[in-house]
């Protein structure tokens, strides 16, 4: 039988939720490596990631905060990215979204599954201690996904303007398929959120535990990240990676120097481009199928409406994608236990 | 067996079996990781260029002209800046591969299999041609005619100085950019290509700023015919302002350690350099090109032994870099990749209607900060004297100048360029007292190359200036016209509206200077202009309108990114007189500057419905005399002037004729190819109007006093019209 080709698609944060309580117990296999991850913690005086995986209930304001989501969802992915099956799987390149990007850097080979830990729970900790502004997401497409770009750059207006106003702050922090996700101060959150309709009755959604990411805001987490985390963690990718830019960090091409510099630079403070991360993906490699791994099953949605935007094969809305997928499934979302078999 | 798949082959087969060729081991400043770049740039050359083969053979590709054997480009690209504007030879898709990896969310395999398809979403052209280039690399797209697009790269190269003393608007290359231009071991023989490196060198010579690095990719061969042994080498070493570098382009290591001392000269001591880059051609000249017809099968072989990726293998494992096995892997895996890739590609939409293919001819307009003009201080200031005549009538060529002046004072960004035009002020006086207004860095005189002063233009165009080149006569244009058809106007339509050169060339043409010149100073043949599409032919036929118009054809440049020529008959320059001795009947008063004649507004003289006389330049003034004899003679006559020769102001001259029983065209133009051949069937198709024309003879201008013997006199205008009005069609 021949390989399918994938791209693997690393989650980022608020993908570990009420449903995913116990997914390391259920899904991680390598139970000397999360011990180690548990020494790590257990030694910063952090709850483990078994203990917090196990616990009896979901608690938002535990489960959700920084220090502990960041190493959690980390973990869930490492674990599903090794769970592939590589006899039915090729997997050609690794990106992510967002605080994802961390576990690129671990899946495409780049940080070892040690220093991903550590990257991606010190700059966790860092962001919970820190917690400098928040995150608001709100949808430009409408349910049929089909793209909007007028009402993008309206959305983008809008924040420049309440960017503008004094003691306001609101940037792009996340192009997330289709919907953008802000970053900004209290102020700046609120005024978004008051000036845009509700919409799906979710919509303005505030991201709880959510700092401003990607946006100016972070600059003393990036500052405290470099200082703390060092260039000499870096090495070559064994997989090309996708960054938050569309741009690829090539097995063998890659400056770690540079890379260092990206991931605790630009990637902190400036916005996040999933949605380039996903054209490139599509449109550099090509891949049979997108995989996304767990946690979670959040994602997909921004995946699919990426490669609309992208007009992947012709798609052009919510529609076209579900035909697709029905006829040859070009996602596959490891959260989702009936997708998930399909690849390990 | 195609060459293609026996290069592959072998590569495949001496990688792993570790047979790979000798050569210099791998020293110099290129990095691992640099150095890994290089190769993978090359592996997707060459995947690409194994791939457009096979999507020709499927009906699915277009173009297979490839880069294989120039992989070696990879190694310039890395030692240079992606600000650096590249004018690349169209066997650099390493270099533009590499240079893709510099800049972030680059798909440039996608955007190269588009370019492949010819899909209506390639980036660069929107699938009207497969070009190298990218917005967003800096790589202006090249167009296929040979070394063409080395005067330009002088003339960019030229406006990154120019552009630290005065600022475009719409300034495109940083202060420390450099430009770029390669090109092959044939085209540098090329006459353009020679001119270019001329120019260059006499421009650095005179210690001129001029920021060039052109980049002589030797493969020993152009289609068939070999490059004499040395000949690159010796023609170039020692050229005056001309530095020569030279390195192995089988060697990353070399290329790129040879390729940043040349970068570095050009950039730190803003002067050209000529890099030599010796390259094999691998698969022979493009797909339909079988090399071993016309070279021995042993001298084929002996060049693919040298297969630079071959070379490329040794090198990284040598310098520790990447082992064969894993060279091997990434060869195979681009190449596996590649076919993915192509096989999405070549499913994406492609161009269908005239229309859609045509949509590029004319660039978007951009927008351009308002002005008010400059002070009346500045003006009184820089007219000085001239003020005072202005409120009297003047000869054309005065109030050519004087709106320029006032173009030139408004618009900081213009600049003009051409043989005598600053210190001397222009053979007729045209641009007399500019330089001293301007300065010598906006009126430029420059060495006497047309190719060279369109090549400037274009070039000064692509930062951000609006450039009035000069050729001084008619006949002048015709060496360098391919400048004006081959490249500025095709820009648009190859960038897809990307990249544009608005300008305004002015030209002094046309006949009838009693006496003077014969042919080559009274050329009446605008043929070559008007069939050139997207470009605009304007021809004033009195100051006025010279002024008016001029204002426009700025217009049009700076707003809407024209290529406008402007065509001043020289014959009007000093016209003071219509009917008679000192009637002053030609001259007129400088319009005010805010007055413009728009594009395709046609002017009238008279209201008669007798006869419409349908003309231009040097024909409305013989046409003028011609009309007061048949009013003598009871004929209501009117007078249209065409002005604008290209495209023709179709409605505008059918509204103009309306009502008119009869059409005459007067065209000093010749009779083959003339303008009166449009008009001819404008009218033809668009009226049921009795209509003659009046044209020059389909022969050279004679000097002495035969001189307007071939063309258009007022008695021959009078003649054809009575004839016109008496016997109908």
């Amino acid at each position: 039988m021949t390989r399918k080709t994938a791209v693997v698609i690393c989650p980022g944060r608020g993908t570990y939720t009420k449903t995913e309580l116990g997914y390391l117990g259920r899904h991680f296999a390598d139970k000397a490596l999360l011990a180690s991850f548990d020494a790590i913690r257990t030694g910063l005086g952090q709850d483990t990631l078994t203990a917090l995986d196990g616990a009896p209930a979901y608690s938002v304001a535990r489960h959700t905060r920084g220090d502990n989501a960041s190493g959690l969802i980390y973990a869930c992915t490492l674990g599903d990215f090794h769970a592939i099956d590589a006899g039915k799987i090729d997997v050609v390149a690794v990106t992510g979204n967002s605080m994802g990007w961390y576990s690129t850097l671990a899946c495409g080979g780049a940080l070892s599954a040690g220093a991903g830990f550590e990257v991606v729970n010190t700059m966790g900790t860092l962001m919970q201690q820190s917690l400098i502004g928040g995150q608001v997401l709100y949808p430009f497409v409408g349910e049929d996904w089909s793209p909007d770009a007028a009402q993008r750059a309206n959305l983008l207006t809008l924040a420049a303007k309440i960017n503008s106003r004094p003691g306001h702050v609101l940037t792009l922090s996340i192009d997330l398929g289709g919907m953008l996700v802000l970053a900004g101060n209290e102020d700046g959150l609120k005024a978004f959120e008051a000036s845009v309709p509700p919409l799906q009755g979710r919509f303005p959604l505030r991201l709880a535990n959510h700092a401003g990411f990607h946006s100016a805001l972070q600059a003393p987490v990036a500052a405290e990240g470099r200082a703390r985390l060092a260039p000499t963690l870096f090495g070559q990718p064994k997989l090309p990676m996708i960054d938050g830019r569309g741009t690829i960090w090539w097995p063998g091409a890659t400056d770690t120097q540079r890379l260092w510099d990206y991931t605790l630079g630009h990637q902190v403070t400036e916005p996040y481009d999933f949605t380039a991360a996903i054209r490139i993906a599509a449109r550099e490699f090509a891949p049979d199928l997108f995989i996304i791994t767990g946690p979670g099953t959040t994602l997909g949605g921004a995946v699919a409406q990426s490669l609309i935007l992208a007009n992947w094969r012709n798609m052009r809305s919510k529609a076209d994608f579900q035909t697709q997928q029905q006829s040859a499934p070009l996602l596959a979302s490891m959260g989702m236990d009936d997708q998930r078999a399909t690849v390990i | 067996m195609d060459r293609a798949d026996i290069v592959h082959d072998n590569f495949l087969r001496r990688v792993a079996a570790r047979d790979l060729p000798t050569g210099e081991a791998p020293s110099g400043p290129l990095s691992p990781a640099d150095a890994v770049a290089a190769y993978r740039a090359g592996c997707l050359t060459r995947a690409l260029d194994r791939t457009s083969r096979a999507m020709q053979k499927a009906g699915q590709g277009f173009y297979t002209i490839g880069s294989s054997g120039h992989e070696g480009l990879a190694a310039v690209a890395l030692a240079l800046r992606p600000t650096d504007m590249a004018f690349l030879h169209y066997r650099d898709a390493a270099f533009q591969i590499a240079r893709a990896g510099q800049v972030d969310g680059q798909s440039i395999a996608w955007d190269m299999l588009l370019s492949f398809a010819a899909s209506s979403e390639d980036p660069i052209s929107g699938g009207r041609h497969k070009v190298l280039g990218s917005r967003a690399l800096n790589i202006p797209p090249q167009t296929s005619t040979i070394a063409s697009h080395l005067p330009k790269a002088v003339g960019a190269a030229y406006a990154i100085g120019a552009a630290r003393r005065h600022r475009p608007e719409h300034q495109e290359l940083p202060d420390d950019a450099i430009v770029y231009c390669s090109f092959g071991d044939a085209s540098a023989n090329h006459s353009t290509a020679q001119g270019a490196f001329n120019t260059a060198g006499w421009t650095s010579y005179q210690s001129i700023p001029l920021p060039l690095l052109f980049v002589c990719e030797d493969n020993g061969i152009g289609i068939s015919t070999k490059t004499p042994k040395g000949w690159i080498a010796a023609g170039f070493q020692n050229r005056p302002g001309l530095k020569y570098f030279h390195c192995d382009g089988l060697d990353i290591f070399d290329t790129y350690r040879v390729a940043t001392e040349a970068a570095d000269y050009v950039r730190t001591r803003k002067k050209p350099a000529f890099l030599h880059v010796k390259t094999i051609r691998l698969y022979g000249h493009a797909g339909a090109d079988v090399p071993t017809t016309y070279l021995p099968r042993e001298e084929v072989e002996a060049e693919e032994a040298n297969d630079p990726l071959l070379h490329s293998v040794r090198l990284l494992a040598e310098a520790g870099a990447l082992d064969p096995s894993e060279a091997l892997a990434i060869y195979n895996d681009t190449a596996a990749r590649v076919a993915r890739v192509a096989a999405e590609a070549v499913k994406r939409p492609r161009l269908k209607t005239a229309a859609e293919v045509m949509a590029a001819l004319i660039p978007p307009k951009r927008a351009c900060k308002p002005t008010n003009g400059p002070t009346p201080e500045a003006r009184a200031a820089a007219f000085g004297g001239d003020m005072k005549q202005m409120a009297e009538p003047q000869i054309m060529s005065r109030i050519i100048n004087w709106a320029l002046t006032d173009l030139m004072l408004t618009h900081p960004e213009v600049v003009m360029m051409g043989e005598d035009v600053g210190r001397k002020g222009g053979v007729y006086g045209v641009t007399q007292k500019l330089q001293a207004r301007f300065g010598q860095d906006r009126m430029i005189d420059t060495l006497l190359d047309e190719q060279s002063i369109l090549g400037l233009a274009i070039g000064m165009a692509q930062n951000g200036f609006v450039p009035m080149p000069e050729i001084q006569f008619l006949a002048y244009l015709h060496n360098a016209e391919d400048q004006l058809r081959g490249e500025a106007a095709t820009l648009p339509f190859f960038s897809n509206g990307q990249y544009t050169n608005p300008m305004v060339l002015r030209i002094a043409g046309l006949g009838y200077q009693k006496g003077f010149g014969g042919h080559f100073h009274n050329d009446n043949s605008v043929a070559v202009i008007r069939d050139i599409p997207g470009v605009i032919l304007a021809c004033p036929s009195n100051g006025a309108d010279a002024a008016r118009m001029l204002r426009e054809c700025v217009r049009l440049a700076r707003e809407e990114q024209r290529v406008v020529v402007f065509l001043e008959p020289i014959a009007l320059y000093p016209m003071r007189d219509l009917h008679g001795d000192k009637d002053g009947g030609w001259m007129t008063r400088y319009p005010d500057p805010s007055e413009v004649i728009g594009l395709g507004e046609v002017g009238q003289h008279g209201d008669g419905t007798d006869l419409a006389i349908v003309t231009y330049g040097n024909g409305c003034y013989l046409s003028r005399q011609a009309e007061k004899r048949l009013a003598e003679d009871g004929v209501k006559a009117r007078i249209i002037d065409v002005r604008w020769l290209s495209p023709l102001p179709d409605d505008a001259l059918v509204a103009a004729v309306a009502g008119c029983k009869r059409i005459l065209i007067v065209d000093e133009c010749r009779r083959t190819g003339g303008p009166a051949e449009g008009l001819m069937a404008l009218f033809t198709e668009r009226t049921e109007v009795p209509l003659a024309r009046v044209t020059s003879e389909d022969s050279f201008i004679a000097t002495g006093p035969a001189y307007a013997a071939t063309m258009p006199s007022a008695d021959s205008v009078y003649s054809a019209a009575k004839a016109l009005i008496g016997g109908g069609k």
